[in-house]
């Protein structure tokens, strides 16, 4: 048989004819004794002991108790001055008598009150009488008090030590009669307390496994890298750990959620045979607006919607470009086409501000700008910032990301547009979308795509689509049909996470703790 | 998005339907014409996107209902009388804003409701259309308040478009008693200060004058003699504004809604003044010439429509040729020609075709259609007429291939391993202030330190939080810091972002980059600390690190160093000074990092 070293010597120090109390063993071997008892279950789990268990009463005295061990029973020093007055032979005055004790204030009661329940004499009309053959000194209550006192530790070595405590308990004596100590506890001169002592005998199979040897295995704390390489993790016991306590809060790096999110629609996207943009934030209005068949007054286009920079114009737009959108702008396109009754300046074409919209990137890769003449068929996206002069409230912000997309090809539908965005947002789980005929001025048809959030059920904006229109597309150059969707990431994050306050998670006002437990995309 | 308030009862009225407010809110919803609430009076307030500017009165709505109704078919133009009026437009016209438009309207029976609709129709097409006034400005009158001056041959009335000295002449304006000049009402009248940047910059001030005097100043406010009121009988409706189309189609949208409460149009003459002998603009096209530039000697310059006379209003019907197969293959749907027709005709639209090789149908666009600007706008009247929402969607036929741009896989591939070091990812604005920027980290703008470029700055920022695009990212990340004391430490940040700075060498002006910036808040942070992460980063893209020591301001001295990649200084790295923790109200030291992504490739 093999145990570890506690267990054996709680097994040594058990005795088969005695029941020995767990302190008993514990000072014995040096352990505590909730160690000894852990280990005592243990060996009794293994049939090698039985634990018994036994109420057992302690008393311990008061400070009130300890005064009068020194001083006396008031009602005994009553007696006394009483006997010393004469009261024996006839009935004196209390207040001599009192004074005789040198008894004050709520001794006064107790003295009385008890002297007569205990027949010491009588007690009429302020006279006192004594009864000579009472010996005080064989009266139980002050032989137990003492008795006790004599047992109890001597806590008052300790000035600090006031009022009883565990240490200063003790079993009471034998010699002393349950009424008495009842007695002394109601008096307040004694404490009384209950606890359970659990004891140990050693079983029939306890007996046999000692006789017949038993090997102890070390325990230890950790797994060293020496008892690894001598092998001796073979003999050893691992100290048990308490596996169900808190540990320390570990914080490890995480990527953004917004990021999260960004990436999901980029997995999306990819999946679905879109390519990636890439380009300037800040840009001419040019390629970000006028490009678009935005009319130069325009109203998002005054300084209160879009963020213009203090910056030279941009001096380098292709030239035939430059002409063929100026020329949308004033005359229309085609044939039958007007154009806006608009200023058009070359000026206002060439400032440069942030991108409002990603769609200026769109315009640059539509137009062979970017990388070169686009042959149809082409999927396009991109999940990049743009800035809008907006108020800073809980669902907008100055900066967001813009999740832009479109599809060139020879001739695209509605219908087209329609399977295309339904397949997109029924990744992220939003179904039944529903198209609003809606107007942009740089597409046509145009449609607003509304969603039913997944979890409240109610209709809501999620993006922003069309058909470029031939003034957007003529002067570009592209000869096929293109359609074209925008959506505000944010929007999307805070439909999929229910966040009420942007501003938590974007920018230099966010919330680490936030951020940090916010769970992950699945 | 424009607003537009309607009475139910109104609705009725116009359209002959009994419906309840609930059906006409449905049915308006398919007309793209979002119910938005009731007003306390009970109108349904409608919002709808801005291109069908005809439905910016109860009259336009209910025409547009009639047409979904099945009611109304294909185009219909109000009848006009001939003129009697003339609007004769003076030389001394600012040259800012040289153009009148008008109509006289008869028999017009103005109650409340008809009045409170036709001010509002008013209000809205000057905030869409007109550009807050700025581009088309309306007045309406009461015509029999007006007395026209023998016109110029002697025959009709006539009342003159002209400039006035901002001081040179007086009359009581709407909401006053008292005798004004142009200058007096831009200073003291309600109304007056609200518009009067429109005209601060003009030498002259455009007014509108009868036989009796000055009664319109456009495009600020009209004179309280001819103002309409439920008595008016007879209206003269007068545009002025910085392009003819512009007014034209305004008043052709005013027309149509008096005339759909039975008032009879009658055609107004707009006479520009003669022009030079060579300075005369031709016939058509004058119209879309800028305006010139004001400036002293601007009386001398011709109007640009000199010498045409225009009858208004414009109530002509516009033709666009649209095929067959584009209205096809846009809706993705087979129809047969008559079909079409039927469409278009339901949208008030006139179409016919020629059966050929090619199906191609000439469609007559009514004059207040503002919208259709190329002919494939009418393809989305065939789309709504027939049902956008009864379409089948289908997954395009098309392949094409998906793939990651190389800038944001390298930028993803670094914040991975970032992330993987223990750095929580963050995302901070690309817009900041200069103090943050640049003077809580001792930086000063134009020096030659990392996050020392010379700024981005944004033009007449209204936030002076954001008044330029940031150079570095650090600032940021120590504005997280300061901002999350109170939260467990340790506090490991990074962020790949955008940072950007002028460079005028760049076709935008501006080199933007990718940064990486990390930043290590905890009580034993020290530099040896962000070299190990900054080492394993590099490992990580098989790049050569060296840091020669350097001085930065940010940084302490002697625990500052240069960021070399491949041979190439990129960055700085080093432990934060100790007086821009202070600034940040950080109680603990930070060990710091930043370089260029494309460092990394």
């Amino acid at each position: 048989m093999r145990l570890t070293e506690a267990q054996l010597a709680v097994l040594e120090a058990a005795s088969a004819t005695d029941d020995r109390p767990i302190d008993d063993l514990a000072a014995e071997i040096d352990e505590k004794p909730e160690t000894v008892t852990r280990v005592a279950f243990e060996l009794a789990d293994e049939g090698l002991l039985t634990v018994s268990e036994a109420e057992q009463v302690s008393v311990a005295i008061t400070d009130e108790g300890r005064e009068y061990v020194e001083t006396d029973l008031p009602e005994i020093r009553l007696h006394r001055a009483a006997l010393d007055a004469g009261a024996d032979d006839a009935p004196q005055s209390m207040g001599e008598v009192i004074g005789g004790a040198d008894l004050e204030g709520g001794a006064v009661d107790i003295a009385l009150s008890n002297y007569a329940r205990k027949g010491y004499g009588t007690i009429e009309s302020g006279e006192i009488t004594a009864d000579p053959d009472v010996d005080p000194a064989d009266d139980p209550e002050a032989l137990a008090l003492e008795a006790i006192a004599a047992a109890a530790p001597d806590v008052t070595a300790d000035p600090g030590e006031t009022a009883p405590d565990r240490d200063a308990s003790i079993e009471p004596p034998e010699s002393i009669d349950a009424d008495v100590l009842e007695r002394l506890e109601r008096r307040g001169l004694i404490e009384r307390s209950e606890s359970t002592v659990r004891s140990v005998t050693l079983s029939e199979d306890g007996v046999t496994a000692l006789m017949e040897g038993i090997e102890t295995a070390e325990t230890v704390d950790r797994l060293t890298p020496e008892l690894l390489t001598s092998g001796e993790w073979r003999d050893v016991e691992f100290a048990e750990y308490n596996v169900e306590a808190d540990a320390e809060t570990a914080t490890g790096g995480r990527k953004h959620i917004l990021r999260q999110t960004a990436d999901r629609v980029k997995d999306v996207l990819v999946g679905m045979g879109f390519r990636e943009m890439d380009g300037p934030h800040a840009d001419s209005e040019f390629w970000i607006n006028d490009c678009l068949f935005m009319p130069q007054d325009h109203p998002a286009r005054t300084h209160w919607d879009q963020f213009a920079l203090d910056l030279p114009p941009m001096e380098s737009i292709p030239p035939g470009l430059l002409d063929r959108v100026e020329r949308a702008h004033r005359e229309g396109w085609g044939e039958d086409g007007d154009g806006y009754h608009s200023p058009w300046t070359e000026d206002v074409a060439r400032a440069i501000d942030l991108r409002g919209h990603t769609t200026s990137l769109s315009m640059r890769h539509l137009s062979g700008f970017a990388l070169g003449d686009l042959e149809p068929p082409q999927r396009f996206f991109s999940v990049e910032k743009v800035y809008r002069n907006d108020t800073l409230d809980p669902t907008h912000l100055l900066e967001f990301f813009q999740i832009e997309g479109w599809v060139m090809a020879e001739d695209l539908s509605v219908r087209d547009l329609m399977g295309t965005f339904e397949e997109f947002y029924r990744q992220f789980g939003i179904t039944d979308v529903q198209f609003k005929p809606h107007y942009n001025p740089y597409t046509e048809p145009s449609f607003e795509l509304f969603g039913r959030h997944p979890e409240t059920d109610e209709l809501i904006e999620i993006g922003n689509s069309g058909l470029f229109r031939q003034e957007v597309l003529g002067p570009l150059g592209v000869e096929c049909d293109v359609m074209a969707w925008g959506l505000a990431l944010e929007r999307l994050l805070m439909l999929m996470y229910g966040f009420d306050d942007i501003r938590d998670v974007h920018g230099t006002l966010c919330d680490l703790e936030l951020l940090r437990e916010t769970e992950v995309v699945r | 998005m424009p607003v537009v308030d309607v009475d139910p009862d109104e609705l009725r009225e116009l359209t002959g339907h009994e419906k309840t407010d609930e059906e006409f809110i449905d049915d308006l919803f398919a007309l793209g014409l979002e119910f938005e609430g009731e007003t306390e009076d009970g109108d349904l307030q409608l919002e709808f996107a801005p291109d069908r500017l005809d439905r910016l009165s109860v009259e336009g709505i209910a025409r547009s209902l009639r047409y979904h109704y099945g009611d109304a078919r294909g185009v219909h133009v109000p009848d006009t009388n001939d003129a009697d009026w003339t609007i004769e437009v003076a030389d001394s016209v600012p040259d800012e804003r040289p153009y009148v438009t008008g109509a006289v309207v008869r028999g017009v029976d103005l109650d409340d409701d008809a009045l409170d609709s036709l001010i509002q129709l008013q209000e809205k097409l000057h905030a869409t259309m007109g550009r807050k006034r700025a581009k088309g400005a309306i007045g309406i009158h009461d015509l029999a308040m007006l007395k026209g001056n023998a016109e110029s041959d002697g025959d009709g009335n006539a009342i003159t478009y002209r400039g006035v000295d901002p001081e040179g002449d007086t009359f009581v304006p709407l909401d006053s008693d008292a005798e004004m000049t142009p200058a007096d009402v831009l200073e003291n009248h309600d109304t007056g200060r609200t518009y009067a940047d429109l005209v601060a910059e003009y030498d002259r001030y455009p007014a509108i004058y009868d036989d009796l005097g000055l009664f319109s100043f456009p495009p600020v406010i009209n004179g309280r003699r001819t103002e309409v009121t439920t008595g008016s009988r007879e209206l003269l409706v007068e545009m002025t504004g910085t392009d003819q189309w512009t007014i034209d189609r305004m008043l052709a949208i005013v027309c149509y809604a008096l005339s759909a409460r039975g008032a009879t149009i009658e055609d107004v003459e707009i006479a520009y003044p003669d022009g030079d002998a060579d300075g005369g603009a031709g016939a058509d096209g004058a119209a879309d010439v800028e305006p010139i530039a004001g400036g002293s000697d601007s009386s001398t310059a011709s109007h640009p429509s000199a010498g045409r006379t225009l009858v208004r209003p414009d109530l002509d019907v516009t033709e666009k040729s649209v095929s067959h197969d584009r209205i096809e293959s846009t809706i993705g749907v087979s129809f047969k020609p008559d079909e079409v027709v039927d469409l278009f005709e339901r949208s008030g639209l006139d179409a016919t075709y020629s059966l050929g090789e090619d199906v191609v149908y000439d469609v007559e666009v009514p004059p207040y259609r503002v919208d259709v600007l190329h002919p494939y706008d009418l393809v989305d009247d065939v789309g709504r007429a027939y049902g956008f929402n009864d379409l089948e969607p289908r997954y395009p036929d098309v392949g094409t291939v998906g793939g990651r741009h190389d800038r944001s896989r390298l930028e993803d591939a670094a914040r991975d391993g970032l992330v993987g070091l223990g750095f929580e990812d963050l995302l901070n604005f690309h817009m900041i202030s200069g103090p943050e920027n640049y003077d809580r980290l001792r930086v000063d703008p134009g020096t030659d330190v990392a996050g020392g470029g010379e700024p981005v700055e944004i033009t007449e920022p209204y936030s002076e939080d954001y008044t330029q695009l940031r150079t570095w990212a650090l600032p940021s990340l120590l504005m997280v810091l300061e901002r999350n004391t109170h939260r467990a430490y340790p506090q490991d940040l990074a962020e790949i972002g955008l940072a950007a700075e002028r460079d005028e060498t760049e076709n935008t002006n501006v080199a933007e980059r990718r940064t990486v910036a990390a930043v290590l808040a905890r009580t034993d942070a020290s530099y040896e600390d962000a070299k190990a992460r900054l080492q394993a980063v590099c490992r990580d893209f098989d790049v050569d690190l060296a840091t020669p020591p350097t001085d930065h301001p940010t940084f302490i001295d002697g625990r500052t160093a240069a960021i070399e990649i491949d041979g190439e200084t990129v960055g700085v790295i080093g432990e934060v000074h100790p007086a821009v923790l202070v600034e940040h109200d950080m109680e603990l030291p930070v060990a710091a990092f930043e370089f260029r992504l494309d460092a990394l490739e």
